[in-house]
């Protein structure tokens, strides 16, 4: 290891997991399981209902696909992030400022990097899980056409990736739960307008650039792309924006969880 | 009782000459406070009222998100669902309803979205005042009664919903989303109505919790959640299988909703089954109040 990397870690990671998995275990697993079925009734109510009134769409390539279609796999790259941002946002917060979590943790011979790998490999955990069940769901209703949907699975854990890494930056920049609220005032209008439910064509080309910019909008397009298979240079795009983020999320995350508490 | 002359002239001041009450206290006497007795009487008339208006002031303290909400919600929906979606719509039935696709869903917006609001202010807070924050013991140790404490918060609530129905729909109205703009200001009655219905049942069933679990969440997941998707408020409750319209002829969402789409554009609704509508939502919330005020009472210990 270089000596660098030394003081932001002791390498043992797999401390701060077993506590994840026994406080999952112990408390929170019916929580984090029925987190699963938020996609499945999107999809439902949107799919079936809302595809009656819309029909046929426009898919990657310029296929047709029923609306289900179209929208599954966005409403998978929302479960992903909507997991990963819950679990490195309200739940770092808390233990970040209330239960005092890090701050013990930080004691031992734990490195502030230990802490962030840890965390965020938990929220990857959940997201992990999720995808994997939808995927199922979307099999079992007869919505995916390509092998390449297999590829869905390790792509949320790495969207998931990039928003938790990034969350849990952030969060340690705020100090109170009404800061807490901006989480939310970014999310709702990111899922409602990153081409989820509708493609972004409707916007003024402004809006469109608005919306690109917008790390939800990548993940949408990436999913939908492997959902059919039709893979273009910009699937290397979209990952590479992903891979950015996760980068630039977990070295901020390193550096203020120091700042904060090794001073 | 009249027989204590010395009384009278030991308050000499003037404050004591404009007070109406001969048996005031010392305190009653400086004429900024009324005597206790008198106190008493009205908290026991209209205690509801003044929990209602502790609770009001207490959200000051989120009065911004409140503001953002009230106002960012219609927006961010009215442009995503009304004008994004409405885009696919066209391209496939075309209008629903006989109504553009924006018209159709905005009353139904307006609706789901302050009843989904509701629960904010119905489970977390509830559960505080009894757990937490413990703040309906105060309240409970004077005159007003447990049942006047569960009347307050909801009469609060209420009121913070009217507000946010009112800009909704000011903001649906700039959209140009309703066509019979006399008639769509009965929305914001009954964006009420809907919110109440369903939060007094979730007040009588938040006051019950007893330990934080994942008792809200899963209200959150499995019944508030269905309730915006599957009560026909995206797309007309019969264009889904039946096995999942039971969903919406249960959900006060949806209720509401009906008579939301009459009200905003003239949408044709059987006179009988518009009567069945009001009743529903009303018989929600004399059930849910009735509920809330028994539990209040039982765990308030009075």
């Amino acid at each position: 290891m270089p000596a660098g990397l030394a003081s932001l870690s002791s390498g043992n990671v797999r401390a701060v997991l077993e506590r994840g998995f026994t406080v999952i275990r112990n408390q929170n697993w019916m929580i984090l399981v029925s987190g699963f079925f938020e996609p499945v009734f999107y999809l439902l109510a949107m799919g079936v209902g809302m595809g009656m009134l819309v029909g046929q769409v426009e898919g990657p390539g310029g296929a047709p696909i029923t609306y289900a279609a179209y929208i599954a796999p966005a409403l998978l790259a929302t479960s992903a992030m909507n997991g990963a941002i819950y679990d490195s946002t309200w739940n770092v917060f808390f233990k970040l400022r209330f239960a005092k979590l890090y701050q013990a943790m930080l004691q031992t011979s734990l490195g502030p990097l230990d802490v962030a790998l840890g965390e965020i490999f938990m929220a990857l955990f959940r997201g992990f899980i999720y995808a994997l069940g939808f995927l199922g769901v979307l099999a079992a209703m007869g919505l995916v056409t390509s092998w390449w949907a297999l590829a869905m699975v390790p792509v949320a854990v790495l969207i998931a990736f990039g928003f938790a890494a990034l969350g849990m930056a952030v969060t340690s920049y705020l100090t109170s739960f009404q800061q807490m609220d901006l989480i939310n005032f970014l999310m709702l209008p990111m899922f409602l307008f990153s081409a989820t439910l509708y493609p972004i064509t409707v916007y003024p080309e402004a809006v469109q650039w608005l919306v690109m910019a917008m790390p939800l909008w990548h993940g949408v397009e990436l999913m939908r792309q492997l959902s059919v298979g039709h893979l273009t240079g910009a699937t290397l795009v979209h990952v590479g924006y992903f891979l950015g983020m996760t980068v630039v999320g977990l070295w901020l995350t390193t550096v203020r969880l120091r700042a904060l508490f090794l001073r | 009782m009249t027989e204590h002359p010395p009384t009278e002239p030991t308050a000499p001041d003037a404050a004591a000459a404009t007070t109406p009450e001969p048996d005031a206290t010392t305190l009653a006497y400086s004429g900024r406070i009324p005597p206790h007795t008198q106190m008493a009487e009205h908290a026991r008339r209209f205690g509801w009222w003044y929990y209602a208006e502790t609770y009001l002031r207490g959200m000051r303290a989120y009065a911004v998100p409140i503001t953002f909400y009230a106002i960012g919600q219609p927006l961010l929906y009215l442009v995503a669902m009304g004008i994004g979606l409405a885009a696919l719509v066209s391209g496939g039935v075309g209008t629903v309803d006989d109504v553009d696709y924006l018209t159709f869903v905005a009353p139904a917006l307006l609706v789901s979205t302050v009843v989904m609001s509701v629960s904010g202010e119905m489970t977390y807070p509830v559960m505080s005042g009894f757990k937490w924050q413990r703040l309906y013991y105060g309240p409970a140790a004077s005159p007003v009664s447990p049942g006047q404490i569960a009347v307050g918060h909801f009469t609060a609530v209420a009121i913070r919903f009217t507000l946010q129905s009112l800009v909704f729909w000011a903001v649906m109205q700039a959209f140009g989303a309703s066509t019979q703009v006399l008639t769509s200001m009965l929305l914001v009655p009954i964006g009420v109505l809907s919110a109440m219905a369903f939060g007094a049942l979730l007040q009588a069933y938040a006051a019950t919790v007893k330990d934080e679990g994942f008792q809200f969440a899963f209200v959150q997941r499995f019944v508030v959640m269905p309730m915006f998707l599957f009560a026909g408020t995206f797309f007309p409750l019969t264009v889904m299988p039946l096995y999942l319209q039971w969903i919406g002829w249960i959900s006060p969402v949806w209720h509401g909703t009906q008579l939301a789409r009459v009200a905003s554009y003239g949408a044709e609704v059987e006179p009988w089954l518009m009567a069945v509508h009001l009743v529903f939502l009303l018989a929600c919330i004399v059930g849910g109040l009735l509920a809330g005020v028994r539990v209040y009472r039982r765990r308030l210990g009075a």
